[in-house]
């Protein structure tokens, strides 16, 4: 496997479902995503996006193929070291934001840290700062996250992805409940991060801009890649 | 702090209701456990205490030889050898035997007793004693016959060779006080005025309504037994080896010897049932308690399912996810044993202010507890065991959770 690559698969195949429901939702996915580039992936509902998603995020076992993240093979080893890795290597970010409502937005960004443990209380306290102060939002860092807007939350959930400093960031959907103005901003704010500290960031979007935005686009039908397009050519979404 | 004790205790304090109903049935069933556990020990104790103040840790009684000799008789550590023995009235010997038994490093003081039964007149009422002789600068050193005086003095018996102690239900019976007559009647018939010099309790209903003390040589003389001695009672410096004592004492003297256990079998046992079948009782309300905090976990596990695919999501193990609900449970559990074990002894020190007039088994004129740090122990033991299970189950079904399901019901 190519070590520019910071996350890349092969053959990967899913089923989803038991005996008459059983559907094969992803059919020898292959991908490659290189260090500090942006990958999109589109594709109509049901394609098999966000299960792609969840499986390269160690979230998921697939049912065949390999994963390799930061040049390590990772899709067999057990649910223990799939922890720690999505820990120390992959930070999520959901279209639902899922922020944690009894926490403030500071608090929210310091889970990840509590459990990676390198810093102590104070450091977590100020990276987390430090991060909300990047997404903009570093005068409601001890605001409840309940009473944040929908982008504001967004955005923790943004600064949270990125607390342990992760390699790979996957995104389902990150804008989907964003106006444009704040999609954009979320967008350029990630895009920026991935470029300046060379990590790597692929989202599954509807959104046809931010999927423009992004270095490679793929396109997926019935649980295959059926195209990959570098930015600047035009797809239709 | 560890990321799923933090977290633990962010959700437990944020179900403030959930948590507090929690408490309420562990702080109620520490607490009862150790007050009912205080108050029913505390009467079996004051028996305890009782019964070898007043008739010693271990007595040597009858002399025995073996059925079938020339076989060497052991201990009674079997009911076969006690069966195969035969049994002489008396002591033999006690002087010698005592001075032995002081050898041994466990007894405080011992002294002789003839005992034997009697009437006893006084006015118009009689009664059937049980008279103990006894030597009294001896026997006020191995029991608590000085401490248990309640009117009267022990000098006065002590000086006065024609002078009686009588039990207190006894004295109230014949309806006399210290410095009154009684008549003791003997074998022959014949009736002998003694002054009562002292009132003793014991707190045991049995002892208090039979006993009388007099001099051993005025025992003698009333009760006419060819030995001086028929039994010998001892104090112990550690009451609860005496069995250990008596099987050795059987060994080495060839004579009957029983501790206090044995002869206080049956109303210990009766103690030991009562006080077993009251834990058992307010064991149900920990049982309960625990019953209450697997609902609140098990309803937290379901409102917390969207959580705990978020913790998955950001890298948190299954034994993570495990402990947040387990640290939760040790919460309540902690928390709820500490209140209840101060609300316990609050309990204990108000059930011990109950004014209440027993006049049976033994005397007491408020309920009887005991302090005793082990009955604490067992309450918070008991409510940790009970939490932990409770607990257990809503953990491991949080940490089975798959997160991806939760996931996919937000976006496909």
């Amino acid at each position: 496997m190519n070590s520019e690559f910071c996350l890349s698969c092969r053959d990967i195949e899913r089923y989803l479902g038991e005996e008459e429901s059983r559907v094969h939702a992803l059919r020898g996915v292959s991908l490659d995503v290189e260090f500090g580039s942006t990958h999109a992936v589109v594709g109509p509902s049901g394609c098999g996006k966000s299960t792609l998603l969840y499986i390269l995020g160690l979230l998921d076992q697939a049912d065949g193929g390999s994963i390799t993240i930061a040049s390590e093979r990772v899709a067999d080893l057990p649910d223990e070291e799939w922890s720690r890795r999505r820990n120390e290597l992959i930070g999520f970010i959901f279209q639902f934001h899922f922020l944690m409502e009894d926490f403030t937005a500071q608090e929210n960004v310091m889970i990840p840290m509590r459990r990676l443990g390198r810093l102590n209380e104070a450091e977590m306290r100020e990276r987390a700062a430090a991060l909300l102060e990047a997404v903009g939002l570093g005068d409601k860092a001890q605001r409840p996250s309940r009473h944040l807007s929908g982008g504001e939350q967004q955005r923790v959930a943004i600064a949270r992805a990125l607390a342990n400093d992760p390699q790979v960031i996957l995104a389902d959907e990150p804008t989907g409940n964003l106006d444009t103005d704040n999609s954009q901003r979320a967008f350029e704010l990630l895009a920026n991060l991935v470029r300046q500290r060379q990590k790597a960031l692929l989202l599954v979007t509807h959104n046809r801009f931010i999927a423009d935005a992004c270095d490679w686009v793929h396109e997926m039908k019935d649980g295959r890649i059926v195209s990959s397009h570098p930015r600047g050519q035009r797809i239709s979404v | 702090m560890t990321a799923p004790f933090y977290i633990a205790l962010r959700f437990a304090t944020h179900r403030k209701r959930a948590l507090l109903l929690s408490l309420v049935g562990v702080v109620f069933g520490v607490a009862m456990f150790i007050g009912t556990q205080a108050q029913t020990q505390g009467f079996s104790q004051y028996f305890i205490d009782s019964t070898i103040g007043s008739n010693g840790a271990l007595t040597i009684r009858s002399r025995f030889r073996p059925r079938y000799e020339p076989l060497i008789v052991g201990s009674k550590s079997t009911n076969a050898n006690a069966a195969h023995r035969l049994y002489f009235e008396g002591i033999d010997n006690a002087s010698e035997i005592m001075r032995v038994s002081r050898q041994f490093s466990n007894v405080v003081s011992c002294s002789a007793v003839l005992r034997g039964t009697l009437s006893v007149r006084a006015g118009f009422e009689n009664a059937t004693v049980d008279l103990f002789g006894i030597d009294p600068p001896l026997y006020v050193r191995t029991t608590d016959l000085a401490k248990q005086l309640i009117s009267g003095s022990y000098n006065d018996f002590q000086n006065n060779t024609s002078s009686l102690i009588l039990g207190s239900r006894l004295a109230s019976i014949l309806d006399v006080v210290p410095n009154s007559t009684v008549q003791l009647l003997t074998p022959g018939g014949e009736y002998l005025r003694f002054n009562v010099a002292a009132i003793a309790r014991s707190g045991v209903g049995s002892i208090d309504a039979s006993r009388v003390y007099a001099h051993a040589r005025v025992a003698q003389t009333l009760l006419k037994k060819p030995f001086a001695a028929s039994m010998i009672v001892y104090k112990l410096r550690n009451p609860d080896r005496a069995p250990e004592l008596a099987k050795h004492f059987e060994d080495l003297f060839q004579h009957d010897a029983q501790s206090w256990q044995e002869r206080e079998q049956s109303t210990l046992q009766l103690f030991l049932m009562l006080r077993v079948s009251v834990a058992l009782t307010v064991s149900l309300i920990i049982l309960l308690a625990g019953f209450g905090i697997f609902n609140v976990l098990t309803m937290s596990v379901l409102a917390k399912v969207r959580e705990i695919a978020i913790l998955r999501s950001m890298g948190y193990r299954r034994s993570d996810i495990s402990a947040i609900f387990l640290w939760q449970g040790a919460l309540i559990a902690a928390i709820g044993s500490l209140i209840g074990c101060l609300l316990g002894a609050a309990l204990t020190w108000g059930i011990s202010r109950i004014p209440i007039r027993i006049r049976g088994l033994l005397y007491a004129d408020h309920f009887l507890v005991i302090w005793d740090w082990r009955h604490y122990f067992e309450a918070v033991l008991l409510a940790m065991i009970a939490v932990f299970i409770a607990s257990y189950v809503p953990a491991r079904r949080a940490a089975q959770l798959p997160p991806v399901a939760t996931l996919r019901g937000s976006s496909l």
